[in-house]
C-alpha cells in the first residue's frame, strides 16, 4: 500500500515535470509557413528595409503584414521560376491571400503599438530578432547548434527591462512613465 | 531500503509520467494564430487606426448628425458630431444602439418571396433579378389597365432628397398616393403653429436662452421632438455658460416625466384639463395687464370665461397656483411656453396647443430669444392620415401597395383594422430592411440598407433657426444582400420606361444625390465656401452637413383674438368608456428608448433602465399605490387592463409620481413580429384605443380613454433595478429641518 502511494506521487510529479517541459521548452517558436518565405534572402541579402513591406509599422499599433499585391508587385518580375514564388503567385491568380502563422502573439491585455516603438526609434531587431540571418522567422536562439533560450520571452518582466531602465541604448533616454500600469494594461 | 526492482519500477513510472505529461503539452497546445493579410489594400484603410465617417442619425426624425467609428471596414461605435448644430456633439440612447440594427440577426439578408399564407411569416430567398422583375411586372400590369393610381407608397418620415426621389418616381408613374407615416409625426403641432406663429412648422423652442420654462407635458429630456438639442438647451438655460440665471422650469401634466421629475415644480393637473389651465393662465395675463398689445380688450373678451375660479375647479390645480404661474410667467422675460406629446394626444389636442402657443404670443415670446423662434419654411405636403390608407384598402382601392420602413400595423389601434384592411390589398412590397409586423403580410421583400450602408441626407426639422441639412455616406459596404430604397426605385423606373426613364435619369442613387446637391452649391449660401463643387462636396462629406447659421427674420403674424377663439375648447378633453365601469384615466407615453416602438429590437435598449423606475425588458402598468389600496393589488402583480375597445396585461408599478385617477403605460413593447429581441415582450397598450384620428390633422390621440383594471395573478416576469424605495433604516439620505439647520447656527 505504502509502494503504491510512492508510485502514485512519483508517476504524478513527473506528469507535471514533463507537461511543464513541453510548455516551456518545447513552444513551436518557429512554426512553419504556408509559403516558405526568407527574411534572409529579402532582409538580409537584398537590404530590403522592413518597412518597405510591414507598411504600418510607424502609422499603427500592427505593424501589418505585406499584403499579397506587393510581394506580386515585384516576384512578377523576379524569380518566376521558384517554386515557392509559384506557390505565391498560384494565390494571387486564385485572388486568395496567404494563411500565414503568427509567430509574435501578445494577449489581448496587452496594449501595445508598433508605432509608439518605430518612432521612439527603438530597432525592430531589438524584439524580432536579427531576422535578416532566419532563413525562417523564428523566436528560438541558438548556441553552438543548440538551442537554448527565446528572442523576446514577451513576458512583462521582458518589457519593463526597457520600460524603467534598459531605453538608454536606443533612444537615448529613459521611458517616460516607464511604470504606468496604464500604458500597457488599457 | 530502495533495492533494484523498486528502483526500476519507479523509474518505469517516472519515464511513463513525464512522456504523458509531455504528450499531453503537445495535444493541447492552441493552434498558432493566423495573420491574414489584404489580398489588394483599400486605399484608405490603416489596420488598427479608425476612420470616422460623419452620417446622419435615422433613430427617429430629429435629424442629429453622427460620426461613425470604422476601424478595418466595420462599424465600431456612434457618436454625436460636434459640429453639427442639431445635437452639438451628444448623441442619445437610441442613436447609440444603432449599431445593433446595422448588425442585427434578424436583418433580412436576402430577397423574400412569401411563400405559404399571408401574415404567416413563410418566405423563400429568391435573386435580387427575380424580385425585381416580380415588382417590376406587377407595376406594368397595373399601369396597362390604367390603374397607375391605384399604387400605393407608405414610407416613414423621409425629408432628404430621397422624398424628392420617389415623389417624382410616383408622379412619372401616375399615381398621387405617396404617404408617409409615423405615430409621432408631430402634425398637431404644426397645425396649432399656423394658427399663431403663423408657420405649418415646428419652431424652435429656445430652451437654452429662457429664464421660465412652462412645459405642458412635453418631456424634452427624453422623447419630445429633438431630445438631444433640448437637453443641450436644459443644461445652458439651468448653468450655462456666461448666464447669470439660473432658468426655472414648471412641469404640468399628470403623469412625473423625468422632464418632470428635473423641474422645479411639478403641476399635477386633472387628464385633458391642460388646454383649459392654458387658458387661466392666459386670463390672469390679461387682468394683471401683462399683455402689450392693443387688442387685449378682445382677448378678455374672448377668455372671459376662464377666470381662476372656474378653472381651478375643472383642472383641479388650486386658484392661487394659477394666479401665480401667470404673474410669473407673464413678469419673468424672457418665458416660454411648450405642449408637448401628453397634451397633443388628447382628442383636442390642437385646441390645446394653440392655447399653450397663445400664451407665447400673449408674453411676447415670438420670435424673441430665449422664446419661439420660427424656422424656415420646409418644403412639405400634407399628410394623409394612416385611417384613409385603412378606408382606402377595405374599399379595394388599393391594388399595389409599396412599404418603406413604416410599420404602422403595430402603431395604429386594433380597432382602426388597419392589418384587415391590408390582407385586402392583392400585392404589397416591403423595402423594409427588418422584418416588422406591416412586412409580415407582405408579398414580396426586397431589403433595403440601413443608414450606415447608404447614401441619403436629411432636412432636419425642427431646426435652431436657420436651415440644417444633414450628409448620411455609406461608412462600411452592405453586410447583405440589400440594396439602397433609392436604388430600387431608380432601377425600376429603367425597367419601367415611358416617362419614368424620362424624369428619372440617373445611374444610381449616389449619383442622383450629388447632383441634387449640386443645386444647392450653387446657391452659394450656408457655411461651405468653396470655389468649385468637388472640393463644396468633400467638404460636405467631411463636415457631415451643411447649414446656413443666419437666422432668418420672422415676420409678425397678426393673431386676431375671433380667429384663434375659434379653435379653443372650453371642455377638457373627452375620455371614451363612463367613469363609473371605467374609473382610471389611460395616459401613454413613448418610451425613452423604444419610442414607438422601432427600439425594441435593439438589445442594449432593452436591457437599459427606464429612468424613473428603473424597469427593464417589458411593459408595465403606473398607477398610485392610493389608488391600490383595498383592491389587494401588490407591486409587480400581473392586471389585466380592459378599456371599452380592447385590453391587455402587464405587471403594475407602484409610481408616485401618478395621479390617483390615472394610470399610464410606457409604448413599445408588446410585438408580434419584430425580431428575436423584440417579440414576446410585454404588451401593446395601442391595442386598447378606439378608432378615433383627429379631422384636422390625422393624429392618433394616445390619450383618449378610460380603462378598468383587475388582479390577474401574482408577479410574473416583471425586472426592475431599483431594491425597495424604504431606507430599512440605513440612513441613506440624511435629513434635517429648516429649524434644526438655523439651531445650529451653520448659516453662511
Amino acid at each position: 500500500m505504502k509502494k503504491f502511494l510512492v508510485y502514485v506521487i512519483v508517476g504524478v510529479v513527473t506528469f507535471t515535470i514533463g507537461y511543464n517541459v513541453n510548455l516551456i521548452y518545447f513552444p513551436d517558436l518557429s512554426p512553419k509557413q504556408p509559403i516558405n518565405f526568407s527574411h534572409k534572402i529579402h532582409a538580409g541579402d537584398n537590404s530590403i528595409p522592413c518597412q518597405y513591406c510591414h507598411i504600418y509599422a510607424d502609422k499603427s499599433t500592427v505593424s501589418g503584414v505585406p499584403n499579397v499585391q506587393r510581394c506580386i508587385g515585384c516576384h512578377k518580375i523576379i524569380k518566376q521560376d521558384a517554386p515557392e514564388i509559384q506557390k505565391l503567385q498560384g494565390y494571387w491568380d486564385r485572388k486568395e491571400t496567404i494563411p500565414w502563422v503568427k509567430v509574435y502573439n501578445l494577449p489581448d491585455f496587452v496594449y501595445f503599438s508598433h508605432k509608439r516603438h518605430v518612432k521612439a526609434g527603438v530597432p525592430c531587431q531589438r524584439c524580432h530578432g536579427d531576422v535578416a540571418k532566419m532563413d525562417r522567422i523564428t523566436r528560438q536562439a541558438v548556441l553552438f547548434g543548440i538551442p537554448y533560450a527565446r528572442v523576446s520571452p514577451l513576458k512583462m518582466g521582458w518589457c519593463l527591462d526597457c520600460h524603467t531602465n534598459g531605453a538608454k541604448e536606443f533612444i537615448g533616454m529613459q521611458v517616460k512613465n516607464g511604470r504606468d500600469c496604464w500604458t500597457c494594461h488599457k | 531500503m530502495l533495492n533494484r526492482r523498486d528502483f526500476l519500477k519507479l523509474v518505469g513510472v517516472g519515464g511513463a509520467g513525464a512522456a504523458a505529461g509531455f504528450a499531453l503539452g503537445e495535444l493541447t497546445k492552441t493552434p498558432p494564430a493566423k495573420l491574414i493579410p489584404y489580398l489588394i489594400p483599400p486605399e484608405d484603410v490603416i489596420p488598427g487606426i479608425a476612420n470616422w465617417y460623419a452620417s446622419a442619425c435615422m433613430q427617429c426624425s430629429a435629424g442629429c448628425g453622427i460620426l461613425v467609428r470604422v476601424m478595418e471596414g466595420r462599424a465600431k461605435k456612434i457618436e454625436g458630431n460636434p459640429l453639427h448644430p442639431i445635437n452639438k456633439g451628444g448623441l442619445c440612447a437610441r442613436g447609440q444602439a444603432g449599431l445593433q440594427l446595422l448588425y442585427n440577426p434578424d436583418r433580412i439578408k436576402n430577397p423574400l418571396k412569401r411563400n405559404g399564407k399571408r401574415g404567416k411569416g413563410e418566405f423563400e430567398e429568391i435573386t435580387w433579378e427575380e424580385g425585381l422583375s416580380i415588382l417590376t411586372n406587377n407595376l406594368m400590369e397595373l399601369r396597362s389597365h390604367g390603374e397607375a393610381d391605384r399604387l400605393y407608397l407608405l414610407t416613414s418620415l423621409i425629408r432628404g432628397h430621397l422624398n424628392f426621389l420617389l415623389a417624382d418616381f410616383m408622379k412619372a408613374y401616375g399615381s398621387p398616393n405617396y404617404l408617409q407615416y409615423d405615430l409621432f409625426q408631430y402634425e398637431n403641432l404644426r397645425f396649432a403653429n399656423k394658427i399663431i406663429v403663423g408657420q405649418y412648422t415646428i419652431p424652435h423652442y429656445d430652451i437654452a436662452n429662457t429664464n421660465f420654462l412652462l412645459s405642458f407635458g412635453a418631456d424634452f429630456v427624453t422623447t419630445w421632438i429633438s431630445p438631444v438639442n433640448y437637453n443641450y438647451g436644459y443644461g445652458q438655460m439651468r448653468q450655462g455658460e456666461g448666464r447669470n440665471v439660473r432658468g426655472k422650469l414648471v412641469q404640468i401634466e399628470p403623469r412625473l416625466s423625468l422632464t418632470g421629475a428635473n423641474a422645479d415644480e411639478w403641476v399635477p393637473v386633472r387628464p385633458g384639463t391642460e388646454g383649459v389651465l392654458a387658458l387661466g393662465i392666459a386670463y390672469i395675463i390679461l387682468e394683471g395687464g401683462y399683455y402689450r398689445g392693443g387688442d387685449a380688450k378682445l382677448w378678455k373678451d374672448a377668455l372671459k370665461k376662464y377666470n381662476p375660479e372656474a378653472v381651478a375647479s375643472t383642472t383641479e390645480v388650486s386658484e392661487d397656483r394659477i394666479k401665480q404661474l401667470g404673474k410669473e410667467f407673464a413678469t419673468t422675460k424672457p418665458s416660454l411656453a411648450i405642449g408637448g406629446e401628453t397634451v397633443s394626444s388628447y382628442e383636442n389636442g390642437v385646441s390645446n396647443l394653440v392655447a399653450i402657443n397663445l400664451l407665447n404670443h400673449l408674453s411676447g415670446n415670438i420670435g424673441k430669444t430665449g422664446g419661439v423662434i420660427p424656422n424656415p419654411d420646409v418644403i412639405k405636403k400634407s399628410f394623409n392620415p394612416i385611417a384613409t390608407i385603412a378606408k382606402d384598402a377595405s374599399r379595394r382601392k388599393i391594388k399595389t401597395l409599396i412599404l418603406h420602413n413604416a410599420n404602422p400595423v403595430f402603431t395604429t389601434p386594433e380597432t382602426l383594422k388597419l392589418k384587415d384592411a391590408l390582407k385586402d390589398i392583392p400585392f404589397i412590397a416591403s423595402l423594409s430592411s427588418l422584418h416588422d409586423e406591416t412586412t409580415a403580410l407582405a408579398d414580396l421583400i426586397l431589403p433595403s440598407h440601413t443608414y450606415f450602408e447608404d447614401w441619403g441626407d436629411d432636412f432636419a426639422e425642427p431646426t435652431v433657426g436657420y436651415s440644417v441639412a444633414t450628409i448620411m455616406q455609406p461608412a462600411v459596404s452592405p453586410l447583405f444582400n440589400t440594396k439602397g430604397a433609392g436604388d430600387v426605385f431608380i432601377s425600376l423606373a429603367k425597367t419601367l420606361g415611358g416617362n419614368l426613364q424620362k424624369d428619372i435619369t440617373w445611374e444610381d442613387f449616389g449619383v442622383f444625390l450629388r447632383d441634387s446637391w449640386k443645386k444647392i452649391y450653387e446657391r452659394h449660401k450656408g457655411d461651405i465656401k468653396e470655389a468649385n463643387f468637388e472640393d463644396f462636396w468633400n467638404d460636405l462629406l467631411a463636415r457631415g452637413g451643411w447649414w446656413d447659421a443666419v437666422p432668418k427674420a420672422s415676420k409678425p403674424v397678426r393673431v386676431a383674438a375671433s380667429e384663434v377663439s375659434a379653435h379653443l375648447s372650453s371642455e377638457p378633453a373627452k375620455f371614451e368608456g363612463n367613469d363609473k365601469e371605467y374609473p382610471f384615466y389611460l395616459i401613454l407615453y413613448p418610451h425613452l428608448s423604444y419610442k414607438d416602438g422601432r427600439g425594441a429590437n435593439l438589445p442594449w435598449l432593452q436591457e437599459l433602465p427606464d429612468p424613473m423606475t428603473s424597469v427593464v425588458w417589458g411593459t408595465w402598468i403606473e398607477m398610485n399605490s392610493k389608488a391600490a389600496t383595498g383592491m389587494g393589488i401588490k407591486e409587480g402583480d400581473m392586471l389585466l387592463v380592459e378599456s371599452p375597445f380592447g385590453k391587455i396585461t402587464a405587471p403594475v408599478y407602484f409610481y408616485p409620481g401618478q395621479r390617483p385617477d390615472t394610470i399610464s403605460i410606457p409604448l413599445g413593447q408588446g410585438h408580434t413580429s419584430y425580431g428575436r429581441y423584440a417579440d414576446g415582450r410585454g404588451a401593446n397598450p395601442i391595442e386598447l384605443l378606439p378608432a378615433k384620428t383627429d379631422p384636422k390633422t390625422g393624429a392618433i390621440p394616445l390619450n383618449s380613454t378610460r380603462i378598468k383594471i383587475t388582479r390577474v395573478n401574482a408577479p410574473k416576469s416583471f425586472v426592475k433595478m431599483e431594491g425597495v424605495a424604504k431606507e430599512l433604516g440605513r440612513n441613506i439620505v440624511q435629513t434635517i429641518t429648516p429649524e434644526e439647520f438655523k439651531k445650529m447656527g451653520k448659516e453662511a
